[in-house]
């Protein structure tokens, strides 16, 4: 899927750029590529670009137009980021890295998600 | 010296929400826990708290992912210990009495006090905790019995060097994982296993001023604090530097680097 314009001008990038520097001040963007790269990759897997993948998770009460995180919604993008993440094939570390970082994107966004867990790394060093 | 240590159980005691996954928690550890539980103060010695304790490792995948909350999901992945607490909305009823009368046996209750057997035959149950089973507030007030149980254990976990955090569990999962009988009340569950985060874990967490919560005769007469009193549990370890501490955030990032978790 190609994006129409840069991954950077979209809200939903721009409001995790926000969370991030918040959280942990700096520009984690810009200081880990990786997490920019992941989102990207999940974009096209999806075939959804990122303001689009927020707007998944969330309808819309019928009676008053109130905005809500759907639970469906939010379990269907979790198995598509799990499908996506096994696809990839990578070492354990490394594909819950790449989790992670969509993970953030969206919790950013007010989408919160349950990460996995790391077992059997919880000894090693800080990566 | 007892208080002191009593104080600083009380005052290190935090929400812990990052565990090793994989360093399992020492049986004897678990039972002190509940063993503690077993002796708090309870109303009518009914002893509505009922625990199971599970290893997170022994836990269906599948079933794991079923019981987790949106907010606590983490929590009770990381955990390697659960503890499931229940309220047993029938325990009065079967007992009829009886654990008062164990009381009056063994002089806990007495005439004094106007308790004997036949008190508790012919006026107590009956008239009082057999309908008390009926009113809506029974479960409200039994369940204040079951969290001054759970936090005796709570405490526990903390002198026993664990790290502790109580979360809310999908209760149609958990009913049949752990076989829960129909009138057993979902209460929370106790995670525990060995903190990866610091003793300090940040600092004291925020809490509302004290003249906003307790009173003196009458609500809106706060309860007036006296410094000397906090000073002196600030020097015994109850109050401690309030959150949060220089470098939390630090210490919050490299926890997630190293499990590797959303930042």
């Amino acid at each position: 899927m190609e994006l129409d314009r840069a991954l950077e001008a979209y809200a939903s990038v721009a409001s995790w750029r926000a969370g991030l520097q918040e959280q942990w001040g700096g520009d984690p963007l810009a200081e880990d590529p990786h997490r920019l790269e992941s989102l990207a990759g999940f974009c096209a897997y999806t075939g959804l670009d990122p303001d689009a993948l927020v707007a998944f998770c969330f309808l819309r009460k019928r009676e008053t137009k109130e905005r809500f995180v759907s639970v469906a919604r939010r379990a269907e993008l979790a198995a598509k980021l799990a499908a996506w993440v096994a696809e990839r094939a990578l070492p354990a570390r490394e594909s819950r890295q790449l989790s992670a970082d969509v993970l953030s994107f969206l919790i950013h966004n007010g989408v919160m998600m349950n990460a996995g867990v790391a077992r059997g790394s919880a000894g090693g060093q800080p990566a | 010296m007892i208080f002191m240590e009593l104080r600083s159980v009380l005052g290190g005691r935090r929400s812990i929400r990052f565990f090793d996954p994989d360093r399992p928690v020492e049986r004897a550890k678990i039972q002190r826990i509940l063993e503690a539980m077993r002796i708090a103060s309870c109303a009518v010695n009914a002893h509505w708290l009922r625990a199971v304790v599970v290893n997170r490792a022994e836990i269906p995948a599948a079933t794991l992912e079923a019981l987790k909350t949106p907010v606590a999901g983490l929590v009770q992945e990381l955990a390697p210990v659960h503890i499931y607490c229940y309220l047993d909305a029938g325990v009065v009823t079967r007992m009829k009495g009886a654990r008062l009368k164990e009381l009056v046996d063994v002089g806990a209750l007495n005439p004094t006090h106007g308790w004997s057997h036949r008190f508790v035959d012919e006026f107590v149950y009956p008239q009082i905790l057999e309908p008390m089973t009926k009113s809506p507030g029974y479960l409200v007030s039994s369940a204040f019995d079951c969290g001054g149980a759970g936090t005796q254990g709570l405490l526990v976990a903390v002198d026993e060097g664990l790290g502790a955090c109580w979360t809310a569990f999908n209760p149609v999962p958990a009913k049949e994982l752990l076989g829960i009988p129909d009138d057993w009340v979902p209460l929370y569950c106790l995670n525990l296993g060995y903190s990866l985060e610091s003793k300090e874990a940040g600092g004291q967490r925020p809490r509302p001023a004290f003249e906003e919560l307790y009173f003196e005769g009458r609500v809106g007469k706060p309860f007036a604090r006296d410094p000397e009193v906090v000073s002196e549990l600030e020097k015994t370890g109850m109050l401690q530097t309030p959150a949060p501490l220089p470098g939390r955030r630090e210490e919050v990032r490299a926890l997630a680097r190293r499990l590797a978790l959303p930042e």
